[in-house]
């Protein structure tokens, strides 16, 4: 049973998975992405790049949107400019953690909750001003995920401060350019939103399809 | 020439002396001139790229994009590199992917979408379009023995103005301004900065190898085009330095700095009072001590370090 699921995919298919499984389809695992990553060799990952391909291959959707790899790629292009293949790695692993979120997948490690917290943070900033606002993005990630870090955080703040190097008021981007911004994100928002659905309504009707035609026979 | 100019948000505060000092050798050369894109917005550096949708990255720099192209220019100019590689990316996708270029359409709502102006960096425009031999060198760096630190992003994806495995044009501008350019491994290895914040030991881990590298290549200073690259090597160079129980004591300057100080430009308007990593005490043995009269040459080279074995360093 474990084999027949292996081949045969058991994610729900939508045209950003098709994308992704279409991308990596031509790969041919020479490991040149891996041994170019530099986060891997550092322990940042928990899958290697080449490993993370294979496994969208066979179709392990879950263990790849929950894994480490998807939140720690530092999204170098190292593996990107020498893929002999010419895969756009980086691009499917910035795909891969789109999908990660609009599908709701939990982080299975610490870092990867992180990395998630992190980056949501970052674009709820730019979402509200139009620009990041550091001191605030470091305030909210390092309370929601371990307060007293801020307190280590201080030496490094106040040399900041004493260099002149930390913004102490957000610049936002003036009125009428923030709602274009904010816009942006809603309707683009709304669009990913109505093409999950439409994807999950097509693999549900697919699957009742498939699931009599067994029955029949 | 007239550019658009996006400093991007960094420029406004961890690099604020990028921004100085490359507006400052920007008046000098006459040659550059940088208009600033009103009311730009971010331009979604990488965590964007995951959330919302893929198409995010794109949306968020097409509006730069359509900007300057109502300024009338044709071409940007983007000095952090995360911002260069998105907006860059953006402005070639949008105008050779179809789809694309509909879905960020949509997502702009009212405002147009003409031809995207093409994106470049400063270090492109200076020594591609300026041209080395028109850089007015008052005081050469003698005596600097310069990494180049091109990090990620200014060379990659692929396509742009240097090569994304050995670029050369920071190593030329280095030796135009009279410093050595040191040969090292690690001048395109990413240092983290993207990861840093949620995963810190790697990222250090990863910094702390790209300011080995440069030690040990024989330079005493490091020169960066990229505000994140900036930002870690020098905040950070004492943990770094405690990491592998060393002391690196390398000053981490702006290129636009290094050409501001060949082009004997006003200290105060370089912004080198803002380095962690103070680099007086270097540019007063080296570039001060030969303008007056006595060369370094006199003084014996120290010897590069012999390059230690893989995972020694």
């Amino acid at each position: 049973m474990r084999q027949y699921e292996a081949i045969h995919p058991r994610y729900e298919t939508s045209p950003e998975v098709e994308k992704i499984v279409e991308a990596v389809s031509v790969c041919y695992q020479c490991g040149t992405c891996s041994g170019s990553c530099p986060v891997a060799p550092a322990g940042g990952m928990d899958y290697t790049p080449r490993t993370i391909i294979r496994m969208i291959q066979a179709g392990l959707e879950e263990e790849v949107l929950a894994s480490e790899t998807v939140w720690t790629c530092s999204a170098c292009y190292s593996c990107a400019v020498r893929c002999p293949r010419d895969i756009d790695i980086t691009d499917v692993m910035i795909r891969l953690r789109n999908l990660a979120l609009i599908r709701g997948y939990p982080a299975r490690t610490g870092i990867a909750r992180k990395g998630k917290v992190y980056n949501v943070d970052f674009m709820k900033i730019v979402r509200r001003l139009g620009r990041i606002y550091e001191p605030e993005l470091v305030i909210r990630y390092h309370l929601k995920t371990n307060p007293l870090n801020l307190l280590g955080m201080a030496p490094v703040g106040l040399t900041m401060l004493l260099k002149h190097k930390l913004r102490l008021l957000p610049e936002p981007v003036a009125a009428a350019g923030r709602s274009e911004v904010q816009g942006i994100f809603y309707r683009l928002e709304k669009e990913e939103a109505r093409k999950e659905q439409e994807a999950r309504e097509e693999g549900k009707a697919r699957r009742t399809k498939g699931s009599g035609k067994e029955r029949q026979e | 020439m007239k550019y658009a100019y996006f400093p991007g948000c960094s420029q406004g505060s961890t690099a604020e002396e990028y921004n100085r000092s490359l507006l400052a050798v920007a008046r000098q050369l006459g040659s550059m001139e940088l208009e600033e894109i009103p009311d730009w917005n971010c331009c979604g550096a990488t965590p964007a790229a995951a959330i919302v949708s893929p198409t995010l990255p794109h949306s968020l720099a097409a509006r730069n994009l359509s900007i300057a192209r109502d300024m009338g220019m044709d071409e940007i100019v983007a000095p952090c590199a995360a911002c260069y590689k998105n907006l860059r990316k953006a402005s070639h996708d949008l105008n050779q992917n179809l789809e694309l270029r509909a879905q960020a359409r949509g997502a702009l709502g009212d405002r147009e979408l003409g031809r995207a102006p093409e994106v470049r960096h400063p270090l492109d425009v200076i020594v591609n379009d300026v041209g080395l031999d028109n850089i007015p060198v008052k005081k050469p760096l003698q005596g600097l023995r310069v990494a180049s630190y091109y990090g990620c992003l200014l060379t990659r994806p692929a396509g742009g103005f240097d090569d994304p495995e050995y670029p050369q044009s920071m190593d030329r501008l280095m030796e135009k301004l009279g410093a050595e350019a040191v040969d090292w491994a690690y001048k395109t290895k990413c240092c983290g900065g993207g990861i840093y914040m949620f995963h810190e030991h790697v990222s250090f881990s990863m910094s702390a190898d790209v300011l080995a590298h440069a030690k040990a290549s024989g330079a005493n200073v490091v020169a960066a085009g990229c505000p994140f690259c900036q930002l870690l090597l020098d905040l950070y160079q004492d943990k770094l330095g405690k990491i592998r129980k060393t002391v690196f004591n390398l000053p981490i300057l702006f290129f636009t700095q290094l050409m501001g100080l060949a082009m004997d430009l006003d200290r105060q308007e370089l912004g080198l009072e803002k380095l962690i990593v103070p680099p007086f005490s270097l540019l007063a043995e080296t570039v001060d001590a030969s303008s007056l009269g006595e060369t370094s040459e006199k003084k014996a080279k120290p010897k590069p370090s012999r390059l230690k074995k893989w995972g020694e360093v």
